[in-house]
């Protein structure tokens, strides 16, 4: 990496503690103290912006033209990796809204056009605290830790109990949840709403999720609709009579790690179109789910998955090739 | 089928002559409908029972603003005259969202450790609630990212700010994702069914209680020549079980050899049961055994509802395993190779299989059906109503292609009680000067 760049938390230490810390603390300030760093994220489509209800040329394999109507996902055990080789978790804030202290939720839709199952605010930050130190790198996981993943959502705090990200039936979350529909099935949408959407109130409300009455698909194989959702499959076997203490047999977490990072100057890419490179995004494998959720069996996942790092049915995960990095030009 | 007539005839004189049940004391003094010889349903310790917890969790349940569009209530797939079931194949949630399992009646559902039909991670009432409410593959209520809009419909309910403060005046009444399925969770624990003839019989000391037919019935339900009671066990006939008193939440899974599509046990790859959850490829085909209370209400059976009667049933039993000729699921699942090796195939005769019938036929329970503590709380006309779709016993394909008029009978039996409850409510309710007080319009059912 170039070694210039190195700002960091490091060097933000220092200049925090002699501006706040010898001033208010009268104890001295070991080098150990936690100081406040945050990482900062990006959803993309192909390299463009992410915007709710956009139409995004040229993906998969046929070339789709696709609208979204979601885009979130959690991180969490983050850290940092110091020059030494040392790997320095990172404390993340309890906000009571984005992060609980353990996950974050990254949410880049903002409840507009297509997106009118999601919530106007949006963010694309994970902050925390660390040790001061020389920091070059950093390691976070997309998903949800399996000890937070299998509680009560209807006692988890901020960000755990948003209804949009649980994942009911298979006991836990859906650590990154990107909803597509094809693009003309949005056109009708938009037609039909005359704009951004009252869906709550409707009995489409649920929106891209079944793609439903737009696409004329009342059955799961619905071209309408392609969603991409991760998180962890075969959970608890019957086998075990006590609980959660096992974990699922295929968790699907992400980790992601960059050995050359510079929180102050980078900022992580979120983009899902080369998971997708393989995909037909108009079409679904019949009796599947729509898109690819993560279930094994499903030709829809067969492509994607390993691309996200992550092993499914008999193929090994490659490198992950959901998040980048790009350094700002200064 | 005569005999089968002559019984519900019975079962309608029982329910008449029905004696005052004992009841059981439990958690903050609530009081249990139940007979004495049967334990209360667990209830975890973070949803005591009370009972206006009860009272608000019928309100919500039969309340179609728990959906998106407000075209389904919890009562549209599980509807009371009906013992809950919705007399279809499949459900539709909103906007013609299709299912792909067939909604499971709720007698007793508070007994059942694990929910759905195959599911080792659903574990309460208070956590499955969030399935049909949220879930999005099916879309059942269409609720998902919506949550803060249904708090704010139910908000908007002057009722539901006093239904919610009295359950939970410990958190302020807040209308929350947490009291919510508490209070839900709260109801369906009340809807336990107990007062069947059979009831009467096995734990009533009512010997007259059973006929001829259904006690010989019993005998070759519990005996090694049909194996039913392996997986058909308990009071609820079911394998997947808990008490109060259970030191263990019981659950079973089995595949029953319905399918064998690839000749290797796969059933259809819509729904294959257990494995959707666990991913193990030997759990293909496993689904929860189901109670067998009040079968006279829940055609279709089977988890998809493949199964029109009861007869069709015993055939596949009496086959250990159905044979499939031809179409997208041909097979022939007595070949399962995944099937539970007592699905062996039974040899009945003619009489054998009326007495089968006559039992489980012991086994449906109308007290519980017309039973106004489970009715609609709602008036009509109300907001939480008038949109709201009703599962129709009689326009299911199932109890249209029924060829024996005998089947159909149970329901109107059902829908006949059912009609009187309504009247018997509604005069009450007239009577009832007009009040405030949030539980007037139900006081007349408890």
């Amino acid at each position: 990496m170039n070694s210039s760049f190195r700002s960091r938390a490091a060097s933000l230490a220092p200049l925090l503690l002699s501006a706040f810390g010898a001033a208010m603390l009268p104890a001295p300030v070991s080098a150990a103290d936690p100081v406040p760093l945050s990482l900062n994220f990006a959803a993309e489509i192909a390299g463009q912006p992410f915007a709710c209800g956009q139409r995004y040329a040229n993906l998969g394999r046929t070339d789709a033209e696709i609208a979204f109507a979601d885009f979130r996902l959690f991180v969490s055990e983050v850290a940092l990796l110091a020059a030494d080789g040392r790997r320095v978790p990172m404390t993340l804030d309890d906000d009571g809204r984005w992060q609980d202290g353990q996950v974050a939720l990254l949410d880049f839709e903002d409840a507009t056009d297509r997106c009118d199952n999601g919530t106007p605010p949006t963010n694309a930050q994970v902050s925390g605290s660390l040790p001061a130190g020389d920091y070059t790198g950093v390691e976070f996981v997309i998903g949800v830790p399996f000890d937070s993943n299998h509680g009560d959502p209807t006692l988890a705090a901020s960000p755990l109990n948003l209804t949009s990200m649980f994942w009911n039936w298979r006991g836990g979350y859906r650590f990154l949840k990107i909803d597509m529909v094809a693009a003309e099935a949005g056109a009708d949408a938009d037609a039909g709403h005359g704009g951004a959407g009252h869906g709550d109130a409707m009995g489409d409300g649920h929106g891209a999720a079944a793609g439903g009455g737009h696409a004329g698909g009342h059955g799961n194989a619905s071209a309408g609709a392609w969603m991409l959702h991760l998180g962890s499959t075969g959970c608890e076997s019957p086998s075990r009579t006590s609980a959660p203490s096992q974990a699922c047999a295929q968790p699907n977490r992400v980790t992601v790690t960059f050995n050359d990072f510079d929180a102050g100057q980078d900022v992580i890419v979120i983009d899902p179109a080369a998971l997708l490179a393989d995909s037909d995004l108009g079409s679904n494998a019949p009796d599947t789910s729509p898109g690819c959720m993560s279930f094994p069996g499903d030709p829809d996942c067969a492509s994607v998955l390993p691309k996200a790092g992550l092993a499914y049915g008999d193929m090994a995960g490659g490198e992950q090739q959901l998040a980048t990095v790009r350094r700002d030009a200064q | 089928m005569s005999s089968r007539l002559a019984l519900f005839a019975a079962l309608i004189a029982f329910s008449a002559a029905a004696p005052a049940q004992e009841i059981e004391v439990l958690d903050e003094g609530f009081v249990w409908d139940l007979p004495d010889w049967l334990p209360a349903p667990p209830v975890p310790d973070d949803n005591p029972m009370n009972a206006a917890k009860v009272q608000l969790g019928r309100h919500l349940f039969f309340d179609a603003r728990l959906s998106a569009d407000g075209s389904m209530a919890c009562s549209t797939c599980h509807e009371p005259s009906l013992a809950f079931n919705d007399g279809r194949a499949f459900s539709d949630g909103v906007g013609g969202a299709r299912g792909h399992r067939n909604a499971q009646g709720l007698a007793n559902v508070g007994y059942s450790p694990m929910l759905t039909w195959a599911n080792p991670v659903l574990r309460s009432l208070e956590v499955h609630a969030l399935t049909p409410l949220f879930g999005d593959a099916p879309v059942e209520m269409g609720n998902i990212g919506q949550e803060q809009a249904l708090f704010a419909r139910l908000r908007a309910d002057a009722r539901y700010r006093d239904l919610f403060g009295e359950a939970f005046a410990e958190r302020d009444g807040e209308i929350s994702l947490f009291t919510l399925t508490r209070a839900l969770a709260a109801f369906q624990r009340t809807l336990v069914s107990a007062d069947s003839p059979y009831d009467r019989y096995k734990y009533g000391g009512d010997g007259d209680a059973l006929s001829a037919a259904a006690r010989r019935g019993e005998e070759l339900f519990f005996s090694e020549k049909a194996e039913c009671y392996h997986c058909h066990q308990g009071f609820n006939f079911t394998d997947t079980f808990a008490t109060s008193r259970s030191g263990f939440a019981e659950s079973a899974f089995h595949n029953t050899g319905l399918y064998n599509v690839d000749g290797a046990g796969a059933y259809p790859a819509i729904d294959q049961g257990l494995y959707q959850v666990s991913t193990e490829p030997r759990d293909r085909g496993r689904f929860r055994t189901p109670s067998l209370r009040n079968l006279a209400w829940s055609a279709p059976y089977f988890h998809d509802g493949s199964a029109d009667t009861l007869d069709e049933v015993l055939d596949h039993y009496a086959a250990g395993g159905r044979h499939i000729g031809d179409g997208p699921n041909a097979g022939n699942g007595a070949r399962n190779p995944l099937k539970n090796p007592l699905v062996l195939g039974i040899r009945f005769s003619g009489t054998e299989r009326g007495d089968l019938l006559a039992f489980l036929g012991s086994l449906d329970d109308p007290g519980f059906v017309a039973n106004p503590a489970f009715a609609d709380p709602w008036p009509g006309g109300h907001p939480a109503v008038v949109q709201r779709r009703q599962a129709s016993p009689f326009g299911s394909p199932a109890a249209a292609a029924a060829p024996d008029r005998t089947a159909l009978l149970p329901s109107l039996v059902a829908a006949c009680l059912f009609l009187l409850s309504v009247v018997a409510l509604l005069r009450a309710r007239a009577a009832m000067p007009p009040t405030d007080d949030p539980f007037s319009h139900s006081d007349p059912l408890s």
